[in-house]
């Protein structure tokens, strides 16, 4: 670490805020980038109460970026104010002696530029600031030995795929795809509240059961067959139970071993699914069963939702959206580079983003993947150790190289030239 | 008998008359509405709360378009007063705006072709795929279509839960 100076590395993304002091391994404070109001309550809590708190039903919440861009400054003014003072522990006089490394979306509007450099240096002060974008941090944390790579980021409200050449982020390859893990809740939501119980106001609950049950699947028409079979058998039947407020606060899985029972299906297993079947059809006493057990008031039970959700960002169209899947996402990044970068990226795949951790996410996209790239090319997908925190990783690397303090805008600069000329440094 | 349609003799209507509201006779006619109601279901995808988003507005705010007798009374309420077009400015300032808001504002489409921005780095639509239908009931695959709000219904028991339950919810 320099002598004076302290560098806060802060990923600002559209559901989780990551911040910490560069140099770190790991951010001091990961929590939700909202405010939200329990309907107990008529003060609006931020991101840590939140998550500390007992009472996650029907929070209503308040969100300073929409679609991943910042549309409410003063909304992100109290959250930074928040996590800044009262998580990082920083006194009003370390934030002016400090530089901050601020993660942004690719591709940033003009004006949410604007916004966020008078946050950063009129209301917070700092020193200097220097705006990173995701996937170039992922490429310094995860393929630094790489000339290139390709960053596919599936975050909260957006995927994007780029491509990152010698640590720079090649703007014209970048493709986004408008689907992210805000809306796979969402659609959850619905889905849950339309066949079972309403849960339309459980944004944070039924965030919670998407990220414990949901996963990809690797052949969607034979899981479809599989989950159509009735009771107790079907492999992927699995029982969240929601919060009563009495014995339990938190939304749980009511049986591990169920919610699981997936992950040991044989891979290709046609005519067991077919066996299975035939058994379960003659016993009648498992029908019976299945009367008996049904679902009490507080929880609900998912089968064909647990894959069809993540599926979607495989296949928007499905939803109505007229926009290509993730697999073609890349392959028009990477066909929108230099034809002698094909080969190379395609064999650099990176992932990163909360939306990655959903199981077999890596496995489905590679398969996927292979028919639309040409023969003679690698495929090669690989996962950071945590998807979620590699960009504010590469960001604390970046901090703590001895020249980051040159390629930063200072105060001085700011208030000389304005925010529009300073942001040319940063290559946008 | 009467067959003033003008078309095929064969065909008989009923000269019951079906209860249908104007508005859903609309609904039911225009494809438009089909379409109006899949991007209003795509862009409830990315509300943060459900049902309608809890917006804010101050008493001063409502008061703009208010005739001008409320506009009177709530003048002799608050004594210190800035004229209209002061507050209307302050308040367009601190609203929180819409991301569609700022994206209009931005003027991308004015930009060189040349330069990456965020319309063009859109994925676009799909090239080959074609669109699979889910059953909005049960979520298997749908064969069926609802005639009057074209959601998809995979067997005759979901499409009655269909028609009980959310036929033309979303259209009308």
């Amino acid at each position: 670490m320099g002598s004076h100076n302290k560098v806060v590395v802060l990923d600002n993304g559209g559901g989780l805020l990551k911040a910490g002091i560069g140099g770190d391994h790991s951010p001091t404070a990961v929590v939700p980038n909202c405010l939200g109001r329990p309907p107990s309550s008529k003060k609006w809590l931020s991101g840590d109460q939140l998550l500390s708190s007992d009472d996650h039903t029907s929070v209503s919440l308040r969100r300073p970026l929409d679609r991943g861009y910042l549309v409410n400054p003063d909304l992100q003014k109290e959250i930074w104010d928040r996590v800044l003072h009262h998580l990082l522990l920083l006194s009003d006089d370390d934030l002016r002696s400090s530089s901050l490394l601020l993660v942004e979306p690719l591709l940033n509007l003009p004006s949410a530029r604007r916004a966020s450099d008078e946050l950063v240096f009129e209301d917070f002060g700092f020193s200097s600031l220097y705006v990173a974008d995701p996937p170039s941090l992922v490429h310094l944390h995860h393929h630094h030995h790489h000339h290139c790579s390709l960053v596919v980021d599936c975050g909260f409200s957006f995927a994007h795929a780029a491509p990152v050449l010698e640590g720079f982020t090649l703007n014209y390859g970048v493709r986004r795809l408008d689907i992210g893990g805000k809306a796979l809740t969402n659609h959850l939501k619905e889905l849950v509240s339309y066949r079972s119980i309403n849960v339309m106001d459980e944004t944070l609950l039924i965030d919670q059961a998407k990220e414990r049950l949901c996963f990809v699947s690797l052949d969607v028409p034979r899981d479809l067959r599989l989950s159509r079979i009735r009771g107790r058998d079907n492999p992927f039947r699995c029982t969240y139970v929601l919060p009563d407020g009495v014995n339990h606060m938190r939304g749980f899985v009511k049986d591990e071993e169920e919610a699981q029972r997936y992950l040991s299906l044989p891979p290709e297993g046609e005519q067991d699914a077919r066996r299975i079947e035939d058994e379960v059809m003659d016993d009648a006493q498992r029908r019976e069963e299945r009367k008996r057990s049904i679902l009490a008031e507080n929880e609900f039970s998912l089968t064909n939702e647990r894959f069809l959700v993540p599926e979607m960002l495989f296949h928007p169209a499905d939803l109505g959206m007229n926009e290509a899947g993730l697999a073609e996402c890349i392959v028009r990044s990477v066909d929108a580079c230099h034809p002698y970068l094909h080969p190379v990226l395609f064999e650099s795949i990176v992932l990163s983003g909360g939306s990655t951790l959903f199981p077999r996410f890596a496995e489905r996209l590679e398969r996927e993947l292979r028919p639309l790239v040409c023969d003679d090319y690698k495929v090669k997908i690989t996962t950071q150790e945590d998807p979620i925190l590699g960009v504010w990783r590469g960001g604390s690397l970046l901090a703590s190289t001895p020249d980051f303090e040159a390629m930063c805008v200072t105060k001085v600069e700011y208030e000389e030239y304005g925010s529009t000329r300073c942001r040319r440094r940063f290559f946008h | 008998m009467d067959d003033d349609h003008g078309e095929g003799t064969s065909r008989r209507s009923s000269s019951r008359l079906r209860k249908v509201a104007p508005k859903m006779v609309a609904a039911l006619t225009s494809a438009d509405n089909r379409t109006q109601a899949t991007m209003a279901r795509l862009e409830a995808l990315e509300n943060d709360n459900a049902g309608a988003e809890v917006v804010d507005v101050d008493d001063e705010d409502a008061s703009l378009d208010d005739d001008d007798q409320a506009y009177m009374k709530r003048q002799l309420k608050n004594t210190k007063r800035k004229t209209r077009q002061a507050k209307a400015l302050e308040n367009a300032k601190k609203a929180p705006r819409t991301f569609m808001e700022l994206l209009n504002d931005a003027n991308l489409e004015a930009l060189p072709p040349h330069v990456p921005s965020y319309l063009r780095a859109a994925v676009g639509p799909p090239s080959a795929t074609s669109r699979r239908h889910f059953c909005t009931v049960c979520g298997f695959t749908a064969n069926y279509t609802c005639v009057r709000c074209g959601v998809r219904f995979c067997s005759i028991r979901c499409q009655v839960i269909h028609n009980d339950t959310r036929c033309l919810k979303f259209v009308a």
